[in-house]
């Protein structure tokens, strides 16, 4: 073998053809494939990681970090407690979250066992309903609350006259918990509802074959079985209520109570001279706080996934009969949907049309367009509308790429660093938006020779920041489609001599296109909701929908806030209908 | 074409090594099966030399060429190796016709598009679906799809044809005909093929060698034939066909001849050997149903033979013969016969050269073992 020998044969063979397997060239020893294998995750690390290393060091610095001759110090811990008064402020934020979790849970997990497993009426109704969120920022749930529930709120200023007081204060942190647990309990629902539709049902089958009532079967079988999916959802809400801004700024600020989100917004924005030592100190808490409670998800998913039995053949549940409950259970989420989403959203949508909204004279009377004027006669408006679709648009083009290349990096390589590449997708989901954009703007601020100018304050800026944040929720309705593409289908184009990056494009590609676009739907409602980032990151020509309707409503021009939100979820509900007839229209051809 | 070598083929997933050291060669235009179990490693072996996975360590060479080898740390890609492979599912990609899957390979290998026409024609005329060109896999039978992959497979004329399980899928009278019409086809082409099954009539019916495997070990490498008549190991003799085992030491061995006692009852019999066979050594005596008799007085016997006294405790008619359930001590031992007469205590005879002798081995497994428990 070490010798080379004639391998010619003697000519009396039949003169088969030769057609060679292809060769790839291979660029400094490495194949093209695995170019594009370094690229992804550099690309990866780059944007998950700006954000957070600068907040890091900035943590430790005591002067601002693009400042000459900073020195190493842990005194803005110290500060962080004792001047800036953080410990209150995660004594509120603890509250807030476990209260908020405790109330999610409470309507989510009995509202999805009662819809998925018994035969009350409009079950389906109450499915699709649950799905409002996906329209709906809990930026414009806030806003819609108070326009109806709040100290002058529609609703109250009624209740108040009718008892003579308002037996409820939004403005305190039971008041936030509630319309935050409202704005959280679909994301808990859907998680309990699809553990409940993969369990087996042959299980309660079994129960009822030895002799289970509904209700026995309710808590011997249901109920035990639910205790994975239940706690995953609550680490899920608690974690998401920790690091929200939107409730906390509409009711806390107002009053003085201040939670992590609120406390970054106010040090870094509302004060003049912010201190960045405090600033990336809180941040790292945070940072620190987050990324601990996903790890847990993590984790717990992942054994959570050993406990739901699925199976290959579908067993049609038979539904449990809840006798007279089954009305009770309507009434209740009924409550739910109207008061908690249905009012306050129509309210605010009223409210846009209207210059004076209260119960003590005739809405009706005062109809005007004059909220929907203001906002068409100002440029600066009408930019923040167009900077919102253009971010969304563009960033939700961008981010879907970028996550179909991932996923299937991740799920359909041999590359040695795949799963760091999942990692790195899915890490942003511990990443406070607010954070997000505070690290990009010192990350910015680090770029050498000037760079800073060519994007800082600029709409690419936000594109960033809102693309982090929508990369992990791209990357999880990506990831299920690869996996569902079977991996022999990949093999047999390898064999047959294509290289990885041939495979990808004459298959793969093509075959995820649906659920590419279903993520750039995804994508594009998401960035076009989101506003947190921005806030940092904005500039005067970047505004985006969501910090001109908070600019607006600071200004107390409540009736133009309305008349953007309403822009905002019609836009949202034209997008997703267009892009569902097109897909439709697609999949029927 | 050439001959595929593999010498010391090793992998493991995580510390756990689901293939030992394996070497084996594969001849010019042989048909080569690996037979085993799932989770014998006969689809990892066959996912290495398709390059589809790396080897921890060990060699695979086609002719000159050497697709992987840890001497000089090179590997071969998968898509540089030109082999051809029919998968199980045999993945033929949705999006494309017929006509386009097959014209992949082809257009990767920069083939002219008017010899691509005739080469696609020819290949699917050989696989007698020449009509269908035009169609996409979903409107294809799962027969028809099969034949599809293969087409897909020798389209460009590869060196070595790779089959994993590609008749799995069909149901059972159109694989009968579908391994007459496979073997032909292969013949026909003189194409090396390496074919993995677990399906061991599939393997001695199409053969030309069989590799048996198991736990990551390859257990005999022989043809079909001598698989069958003169196993390697009691495991070989319990995976291919049905055996009998019954333990035993041997008490005195000389050339050719071991005498052994066997466990159950303490008697005396002599098995032939073709090795040594140590005094004193745990061994296990292996014999097939269908090549013992069975009758109520052992008239039959011819010198040499073993002789045993067994019970009949159950007869069950299977179409062509009668199958016996022999109660021999705790043992129950299967017969195979052409009457189903014989009843109560009866002899059964075990020719000489039907029993055989292996090493102690542990063959049946626990299932079985509690099912048999079970029916004493």
């Amino acid at each position: 073998m070490s010798t080379l020998t004639d391998t010619k044969k003697p000519a009396d063979r039949p003169p088969t053809p030769d057609y060679p397997a292809p060769r790839y060239r291979r660029f400094l020893g490495v194949d093209r494939s695995n170019w594009i294998f370094w690229a992804t995750i550099v690309i990866l690390a780059v944007l998950v990681l700006a954000p957070v290393i600068p907040t890091l060091y900035q943590s430790i610095l005591d002067k601002p970090l693009y400042d000459q001759g900073g020195n190493f110090t842990l005194e803005n811990y110290g500060r962080l407690f004792t001047e800036a008064n953080f410990g209150q402020v995660a004594l509120n934020t603890l509250m807030f979250a476990l209260l908020t979790t405790v109330l999610a849970i409470a309507i989510a997990v009995p509202m999805a066992i009662v819809v998925v497993r018994t035969n009350i009426p409009g079950r389906r109704v109450f499915g699709v309903a649950m799905q409002w969120p996906f329209f709906i920022s809990s930026l414009i749930l806030g806003f819609g609350w108070i326009t109806m529930y709040g100290p002058a709120g529609f609703i109250s200023v009624e209740i108040r006259r009718i008892l003579g007081f308002l037996p409820w204060d939004l403005y305190t942190i039971p008041g936030m918990a509630i319309t935050e647990a409202v704005a959280l309990a679909p994301i808990a629902y859907v998680f309990c509802a699809n553990a409940l539709r993969n369990s087996d049902a042959s299980l309660e089958g079994a129960a009822q074959t030895v002799g289970a009532g509904p209700f026995r079967i309710l808590r011997s079988v249901i109920i035990p079985m639910m205790r994975p999916p239940v706690v995953y959802s609550s680490l899920l809400v608690f974690s998401m209520s920790l690091e929200t801004l939107s409730i906390p700024l509409l009711y806390g600020q107002p009053v003085g109570i201040n939670v992590f989100a609120t406390f970054l917004y106010n040090n870094g924005l509302q004060s003049i001279d912010p201190d960045y030592g405090i600033l990336g100190a809180a941040s790292t808490i945070i940072l620190a706080a987050t990324v601990a409670l996903v790890a847990v998800q993590a984790k717990l998913l992942k054994d959570a996934k050993r406990f739901v039995s699925v199976r290959g053949k579908a067993t049609r549940p038979r539904l449990l009969d809840l006798g007279w409950l089954k009305w009770v259970s309507v009434v209740a989420i009924g409550f739910y949907v109207i008061f908690g989403a249905l009012i306050p959203i129509l309210g605010l949508v009223f409210r846009s049309f209207t210059k004076i909204f209260t119960p003590l004279q005739n809405p009706l009377l005062s109809i005007t367009m004059n909220n929907y004027a203001t906002i068409f006669q100002y440029p600066v408006y009408v930019q923040s509308i167009r900077n919102s679709l253009i971010v969304a648009g563009v960033g939700a083009i961008l981010v879907s790429v970028l996550a179909t290349v991932a996923v299937v990096v991740a799920r359909r390589s041999s590359f040695r660093y795949r799963r760091l590449i999942e990692y790195l997708a899915l890490a942003p989901n511990a990443m406070p938006g607010l954070i997000i954009g505070i690290g990009l703007f010192y990350a910015f601020a680090l770029i050498p020779f000037g760079g800073a100018s060519f994007i800082q304050g600029t709409i690419w800026a936000i594109i960033i920041g809102f693309g982090i944040r929508a990369l992990p929720s791209a990357y999880g309705s990506l990831s299920p489609a690869v996996m569902q593409i079977g991996e022999e289908l990949d093999q047999a184009m390898r064999v047959t001599g294509a290289d990885w990056l041939r495979t990808f494009l004459r298959m793969l590609a093509k075959l995820l296109t649906p659920a590419f676009g279903a993520a750039i739907v995804l994508t594009f409602v998401i960035m076009l909701k989101e506003y947190s980032p921005a806030i940092f990151l904005g500039s005067a020509d970047t505004n985006v929908i969501g910090t001109t309707m908070l600019e607006l409503w600071v200004q107390g021009n409540t009736g133009s806030v309305a008349a953007l939100a309403t822009l905002q979820i019609t836009i949202t509900a034209v997008f997703v209908g267009v892009a569902g007839l097109l897909m439709r229209g697609k999949k029927d051809a | 074409m050439p001959d595929v070598v593999v010498t010391n083929l090793r992998k493991e997933y995580g510390g756990n090594t689901v293939l030992h050291e394996v070497s084996f060669t594969i001849k010019d235009g042989e048909f080569f099966t690996l037979l085993g179990p799932s989770g014998c490693g006969k689809s990892t072996t066959l996912g290495l030399i398709a390059g589809l996975d790396k080897p921890t360590s060990g060699s695979i060479e086609v002719g000159d060429v050497v697709f992987v080898s840890d001497r000089n740390r090179k590997f071969v890609p998968p898509e540089e190796r030109n082999l051809g492979m029919v998968f199980q599912s045999y993945a033929l990609w949705p999006h494309m016709t017929l006509s386009q899957n097959l014209a992949m390979a082809l257009n990767i290998r920069k083939v002219p598009k008017v010899e691509q026409q005739r080469l696609i024609y020819d290949a699917l005329d050989k696989v007698g679906l020449a009509h269908l060109i035009k169609r996409y896999p979903h409107q294809l039978s799962g027969g028809q799809q099969q034949r599809v992959a293969l087409a897909r497979a020798l389209v460009y004329s590869p060196k070595v044809l790779l089959l994993d399980e590609p008749l799995s899928n069909l149901d059972a009278k159109l694989r009968e005909q579908s391994r007459v019409w496979l073997k032909r086809l292969q013949a026909d082409l003189g194409i090396t093929t390496v074919y993995v099954t677990h399906d061991q009539e599939e393997a001695l019916a199409m053969s030309d060698r069989i590799a048996v495997m198991s736990n990551g070990h390859m257990l005999q490498v022989a043809s079909p034939n001598e698989i069958y008549e003169r196993p390697a190991t009691a495991e070989v003799a319990a995976f291919i066909g049905r055996s009998n085992f019954l333990d035993g030491t041997v008490v005195s061995a000389s050339a050719g001849t071991a005498t052994v006692r066997l466990e159950e009852r303490g008697e005396i019999i002599n098995v032939a050997v073709s090795g040594d066979a140590a005094t004193g050594e745990a061994v296990t005596v292996a014999f097939r149903p269908e090549k013992i008799h069975l009758s109520q007085t052992g008239g039959s016997a011819t010198p040499g033979s073993i002789v045993l006294d067994v019970d009949v405790i159950g007869t069950s008619y299977v179409g062509s013969r009668y199958e016996y359930d022999l109660k021999y001590g705790d043992r129950i031992i299967i017969a195979e016969s052409t009457t189903g007469t014989v009843e109560g205590a009866a002899k059964l005879v075990i020719p000489a050269d039907a029993a055989r002798l292996y090493p102690r081995a542990d063959v049946v497994s626990q299932d079985a073992a509690e099912l048999m428990a079970v029916t004493r």
